[in-house]
This record gives structure tokens, sequence and C-alpha cells, in this order.
């Protein structure tokens, strides 16, 4: 299933100062067209691709992909604030 | 400079930024063609234009591709094989059932790359672009080279220049559908692709033969139905799209 995944990154990218398409493309190391075909759920990344990505946003890789039929915690940017909540 | 500029734009605006490899290919697959006027062995250049760069990047030793454009190529390969094999167990059936002679049989090899060939690319391109965008894309592509097709052979006609250049404006009209009412396009698609099939004899052993038929029927139905039957399958009002 291609589309069993929901993405944040568009907002993600929003929140991050407007951040485009062409930037985050450039700092993950892949085109413009994969960022656009996984914004609009067409491909899921790979693991290493999808934990760049999260890492360009300062966020957990959780924080931007999640199961269509989960719901997508809130994003943060302050991983230690989260890890303290959880433990 | 502005050669490079000119480039850039022009890939933006078709949203398709080739890599240098590809390009280098694409020049060899031309250059292959050309010079096989002059010998046939020539030909083997475009074969290494066509699947060179797909076979160096298999090897890992060119990296100019990201793991999208993997994906999508190495989809477009699993679908060429499907249609490829298939349309080979047919063939087979066909010509031991012995009924009919072909003309031109050493055109089958040409008629198997064509088939190989132009379902990847096709394949390739609804998965880059999307079913609706790639679908108008290729109309368009079509109606392009209608027109300029048109224009070598009827340019000292106007009249003539002009009835010729209306038979491009269905390929334009239903590149706006595409993108607005994919479903619909994609039935008249198909519905078009089979009538060319029939009002053009494809099917049978007139002109070149069956064989050199089927390679003109590759180049000219396949694409049509190809995108019709994708269109079909494309989700209405949302479908994603990839590539701007």
């Amino acid at each position: 299933m291609k589309d069993d995944i929901r993405t944040e990154v568009r907002r993600l990218r929003f929140l991050n100062g407007e951040m485009t398409q062409e930037e985050l493309a450039a700092r993950v190391g892949v085109s413009r067209q994969t960022i656009i075909a996984i914004e609009k759920g067409k491909y899921n990344p790979s693991v290493g691709l999808a934990m760049r990505i999260a890492r360009a946003f300062s966020v957990r890789v959780e924080d931007v992909f999640a199961l269509a039929d989960e719901t997508l915690p809130e994003a943060t940017h302050d991983h230690q604030a989260r890890d303290d909540e959880i433990g | 400079m502005i050669i490079r500029r000119a480039t850039t734009r022009l890939a933006d605006l078709i949203g398709w930024h080739p890599t240098a490899a590809t390009l280098i290919g694409a020049t060899l697959v031309v250059g292959g063609f050309l010079l096989a006027e002059a010998n046939w062995w020539f030909i083997a250049l475009s074969g290494v234009g066509a699947f060179g760069p797909g076979i160096l990047r298999e090897l890992g030793w060119l990296r100019d591709n990201d793991e999208f454009a993997r994906r999508a190529a190495q989809r477009a390969g699993y679908h060429a094989y499907l249609v490829t094999g298939l349309a080979a167990f047919v063939l087979i059936g066909f010509i031991r059932s012995g009924e009919r002679h072909l003309k031109n049989p050493e055109e089958l090899s040409t008629l198997f790359l064509a088939l190989l060939y132009f379902t990847w690319l096709l394949s390739s391109l609804l998965s880059f672009w999307g079913a609706r965008k790639a679908a108008s894309r290729i109309l368009i592509g079509f109606g392009i080279c209608w027109l300029l097709f048109s224009a070598a052979d009827s340019w000292q006609d106007p009249l003539g220049l002009l009835m010729h250049s209306l038979v491009a404006a269905p390929f334009f009209a239903l590149a706006a559908l595409a993108r607005r009412w994919p479903r619909v396009a994609g039935l008249l698609l198909i519905a078009a692709g089979v009538f060319f099939y029939v009002f053009f004899d494809f099917y049978s052993d007139q002109r070149g033969g069956l064989i050199t038929n089927s390679v003109t029927a590759v180049l000219l139905v396949g694409p049509l139905v190809g995108s019709g039957v994708a269109l079909l399958g494309a989700r209405v009002g949302g479908e994603p799209e990839a590539a701007a």
C-alpha cells in the first residue's frame, strides 16, 4: 500500500520558516520531485530518508510520518522535552 | 551561459531535469540511429545509450538518481517485463499455430525492443509525474509532434497546413481533460487507441506486414492506451502528482 502513511512534511516546512521544497531536498540529498511525491503521499521514503527528513526539521521520525489510522503526535523541536515527558 | 539558462528554464517548465548521463545516453541513441543508415553496427551505440546508464546505476558506478527515481525505474522495469513477456507468449502461439506467414520476421527484435523500452518509458513517466500530469504531457507531446509533421508536410499549402493542424486539437483537448476529469479522459484515450488500431489496420498483414505494423502500433497506440489505463486508476480530484 502506498497511501497508508500520513506525512507532516508540508506542515513542518511551513513551521520551519516556510522552507521551500528545493531547500529541503538539498538538505536531505534528494530531488525536489521526491519531496513533492512524499508530501502528496505518492511515495513512502526509505527509513534512511525518513530519518534525514526528520533530522532536517529537528523532530523525530514519528513526528513526520505515521500510519494513516494513527494520529500524528504534535511535532516538537525539542527532543529532550518529549523524552522527559515519556520517561 | 545563455544556452544553459534556457535549458534550465525549459527543464523547469516541463518538470524534468535530466542528468548528464541521461543526456549523453539520449545523444548516443539518436546518433546510433542516424549512423545506422551507414552501417547497422552503429545501432549498438543506441543500445549503449538506452541501457548503459541503467547498467552503470545498477552496478553502483553511477549515482545520479535518488531513491524515488530509482524506484520509478525499477517499477517500470517490472511493468516492461510483464508486458513483453505476455506479448512473447501470444506471438509464440501466433507463429507456431502456422496460420499465417510473417512478412519481415527480422523486425521481431525491433518489435520486442520497442515494446520493452516504450513500456518502461511510459511507466517511468507515469510513476514520476503521476498519471494525470504524465498523460497530459504525453498528449501535448503527441499534439506538438503532429503539428511539426504537418508543418513539414504542408508548409507550402497554408490551407492544407491548417486542415492538417486541426487534427492536433483533440490531443490538446484531451491533455486538458486528463488534468480535470481523468477517468473520462482515460476512457476516451482507450477508445481512441482502439480506433487508431482498427482504422490504420495495425492488426493486418497489409503494408509493411504485421510485425512492422505492430511496431508502429506500439509507438502510436501504446502511449494512448497506457495513459488511458493509468488515468482510469487515478484518484479524481486528489491524485498525487509527483513533479511540478
